[in-house]
Parts: structure tokens; sequence; C-alpha cells
């Protein structure tokens, strides 16, 4: 006997949008990080995390409140370099 | 006749895939498991142990990086009376040799080899050799050019040669210019479920690691009494690490020492790389197989994964046999039960074993790395993969017609960096 199920075509489309909806799943989560970035790549090489983090970490910051908020970017650099004296006035 | 041979064809590539499979299941349980044990380990090795060391580095038209590489070197924590770096211009016709001699005139710990055009373009073994001519040091260290290692990176990878039977040791590579695109983010994926997880499992189980020709380093006099780098093969990396277990040394890796890469940025460049790399590959798998079976060097275990890893490459091709005989005995054949049993199978073993990392090692190493959120990228990993299976069949195909006819189809594709990482690099 051949696993070769009758396809009606209820069946047939059932198939079709199982299949689909499962691919859509699938690939939904890779979908959404393609169309808007948030994983903090690239990884930071140990010695160098604390200088490249900072900085990498005000870029991406700096992008994301530009897009969302319309900022000016030049106000908004120097509002992250102010940020940036902050801790070392603290101690 | 003809579908009790393709159920046994199918048989034994299944078994081979639960041997692949098993295999990476081992490598990401052990990764797991000792993950709290290496974090401490870090802190452990012999930091006294500061042996001279030449750094080669080949460059072929790499005008846009070897700059950065270079002042990279100059910023190097190590001892600089115990260091040279050599660079290798393996007749550039750009600006290459023109600013490595720039930086060669600031710091007299910078050598520059000029190859002409004649001699130059040979593959990166012919480049080395050439290099190593010129080395002296007691170790020597082999970066690409588009690659920025850490300051302390040297201090991380020497001091494993204070074990005198360590004979070559490997660093960790990490994707520079990952946020570029979505080629760049899925070998980024790839290199953290080979270093994070492959690598560091093969290190702590005593197996196979592999030498990845580049953020490593070997012993000088091992190297020169295995021949130097073997220059008819063109993954001279993989080549250099049989030899080097063959002859009873161990490679370690060093999952702390970093050193940042650029990726290939489309999917051409990933074509033409893989490529070589996958006939590279099989050429070592010809010509090491036999005798890593045969070696008294090495342990059984060491046997095992030392085969497993050389014919990696053939696996794609082997899938797409096992997708072929599996459609043909469904329709031949099979029984309703037996024929769910074909039909599930390849599903659920191809697609976990399909990329030459799994998808549950690239998990793994992702969320080692706390890169939860690249983890969402893990199923894209398909199309690499389905990517890989033209690629390998067809370094398989020319690979054995160059036999056949015994011509030597080695072109040595370089990969074109742009310098795009640079960007990435805030000083």
């Amino acid at each position: 006997m051949r696993m070769i199920p009758n396809l009606t075509p209820t069946t047939f489309i059932m198939l079709i949008l199982g299949v689909s909806t499962f691919i859509f799943i699938m690939f939904l989560p890779a979908l959404l990080e393609l169309k808007k970035h948030k994983d903090a790549g690239p990884r930071l090489i140990m010695n160098d995390a604390p200088v490249m983090q900072t900085k990498i970490r005000e870029t991406i910051l700096m992008v994301n409140v530009e897009e969302e908020h319309g900022f000016d970017q030049i106000l908004a650099r120097k509002m992250a370099d102010v940020m940036a004296v902050l801790p070392n006035l603290e101690a | 006749m003809i579908t009790e041979i393709l159920e046994t064809l199918f048989l034994i590539l299944t078994a081979l895939m639960i041997a692949y499979l098993t295999r990476h299941y081992i490598f990401t349980l052990t990764v797991l498991k000792n993950h709290q044990k290496h974090e401490k380990a870090t802190t452990v090795g012999n930091a006294a142990y500061q042996p001279t060391v030449s750094i080669l580095i080949p460059a072929l038209n790499e005008e846009k990086v070897i700059g950065r590489i270079l002042q990279r070197m100059t910023e190097l924590t190590y001892p600089k009376d115990k260091m040279e770096i050599i660079v290798i211009d393996d007749g550039s016709t750009d600006d290459t040799g023109k600013i490595a001699e720039q930086c060669s005139k600031a710091h007299s710990y910078i050598k520059v080899i000029h190859r002409s055009e004649k001699e130059g373009g040979r593959g990166k073994a012919s480049t080395l050799n050439a290099g190593l001519k010129h080395a002296k040091g007691e170790i020597i260290l082999c970066f690409d050019a588009d690659y920025y290692p850490q300051r302390d990176i040297l201090e991380k990878l020497t001091k494993e040669f204070a074990d005198p039977k360590v004979g070559a040791v490997q660093g960790r590579v990490t994707v520079l210019n990952e946020p570029q695109n979505i080629v760049t983010r899925l070998v980024t994926l790839e290199r953290i479920g080979g270093y994070r997880v492959d690598q560091q499992a093969r290190d702590s189980l005593g197996l196979i690691t592999q030498l990845g020709g580049t953020v490593a380093g070997l012993r000088r006099d091992l190297l020169e009494s295995l021949g130097r780098w073997d220059e008819s093969i063109l993954a001279e990396d993989t080549d250099i690490t049989f030899r080097v277990y063959l002859a009873g040394y161990k490679i370690r890796y060093v999952n702390e020492a970093e050193c940042y890469e650029e990726a290939v940025e489309s999917w051409r460049a990933y074509w033409k790389q893989r490529y070589r790399w996958a006939k590279g590959h099989m050429q070592c798998a010809f010509k090491h197989s036999l005798k890593v079976l045969k070696s008294s060097n090495l342990r059984f275990r060491e046997k095992v994964d030392g085969l497993l890893l050389l014919n990696v490459y053939f696996i794609p091709i082997l899938v797409l046999l096992s997708w072929i005989i599996s459609v043909l005995l469904f329709f031949l054949k099979s029984p309703q039960w037996f024929g769910m049993f074909w039909a599930l199978v390849p599903i659920s073993l191809y697609s976990c074993v399909g990329n030459f990392a799994p998808f549950f090692e690239v998990g793994i190493g992702a969320y080692l790395d706390g890169r939860t959120r690249a983890q969402w990228l893990i199923p894209l990993l398909i199309f690499t993969f389905l990517y890989n299976i033209p690629i390998c069949t067809k370094a398989l195909i020319d690979l054995l017609i160059s036999k056949i006819f015994r011509r030597n189809g080695n072109h040595w594709a370089k990969t074109v960096h742009s310098g795009n990482g640079n960007s990435y690099i805030m000083s």
C-alpha cells in the first residue's frame, strides 16, 4: 500500500495553507530581526569591550532616537557627549 | 532489486547523519556543561612564558585593510623585542606594498617582503612559505590582512606553548562587519557555532582541534620538520592540522583569544570562499583519511572525530543524495508505516545536521555569547546550507576531474576585502 493520500480540493487547500503558515511562522522572527535590527552586534572582543561597548551603544542609541523621534543629529551627539562625561564628574 | 539497493544506501546515509548529529549533540552539551569551568580556566595558564614570535601577514591587494592590522600590531601588548611582523606582499597591484613599507619605516619590527606578480597569487600556502624563510621567532603566528586582534592576543595564544606537547594553537574568530547585510549576519552565526561551540568542545574533549589558517600559531621547528605548508592543497590550514596531530602533537583552542575578521559581504564572495574551503577540505580527506585510521599517535576517539571532520564537506552532497533517494523510495515501494518513517527521518535528521554547525549548536553558542536576539536569524541558516549543496557538489566534481586528468585544478580565488569593517572600529 502506498502512502499517497487522495487529494480532494479541500485537503489540497488545507495542505497549502498549513505548509505556508508553518514556513511563515518559522521565518517570522528572522524577518522581524532583519526588518529592524535589535541585536547589538558585532560581538565585542574582550579587552576592547569598555571603549567599544560605550561607543557602539551610543551610536545605536543615537540612530534609534533619530529614526523614532526625528531628533536633530548634532543635538543628539552633543547630548551623548555630555552623558559620557557625567560618570567621570561623579568620580 | 533497485528498491533494496536504494533502501540500503538510504540506511547507510541515515546512519552517517546520525553519527554527525550525535557528535554535534555531544559538542553542544559539553560546552554547556563546561561553560562555568572554562570561564574560570581563562585565568589559568603560564603567562610568564613569552617565546619569540614571528607574525606572518600574507597580503594580496589588501590596501583597504592592511593599514588597519599593522596599526593594531603596533598596539599589541606583547614585548616588542620578542616579536617581528612579516608582511608578505604577494604581488599586489594596488598600494598594499607602499602602505606596509611606510609602517615598516616607522617600526623596526615590521618587515615587508615583496613578491613579483609572477611569484605571487599562487595561494596562501605559497605566500606563508615565502614569509617563513625570513622568520626568526620560535612561534609562527598567522593573521589575515583583514583581521583585527585583541591587544593581548599574543600572550593568550603563546602561553599554551609552555606545554611541549602543544604543537599549535588556534584563537577565536569574530565577525566585525556583522551588521552590514544578511550574508555577514549569517556568516556570524556560522562562526559562533563553529568556534564558540565546535572548537571549544573539541578542545575540551581532547579531539581534533582545527587550525583555521588565521589567528593561529605553530612551533617553528615543528613546521620546518613537517616540510612547511603544502602548496598543493587549497585548505593548507586543515592539512597542517592533521599533519600536526599525525606527528604526535596537540592543538589547543583558546576561546578568549579573539580576533575580528571582515566576513564576505555577498553571496558571490561566499560561493568563492566556500568553494575553496570545500575543495581544499576534500583534498585533505583524500590525503589524510587513511593515515588517520592507521596512525599510532591518535586515540580511537581522535580517529573518529578526525574522519568526521575530514569528510564534513561531503555532507551537503550526501544530504542531496538522501533527499533524492527518499523521494524515489516514497514512490517506489514503501508500505504505509515504512513510508512514514522514511518521510520523517530525513526531515528531522537533515534539518538538524543540515548546516556544518547545526541550529542547536549555533543557538547555544549565541546564548553563551549573550546574543539572544541574533538567535532569531537561525532559521535562515537553511539557505546557507542549501547554497552549500551546489558549492560542495561543484568542488567535488572539479576535484575528481583534476584527479582523473591529472591536472592542477587549484585556483586560489582570493576573498576581496572592502574595508567596510573599518567603520565598526572606533578608537
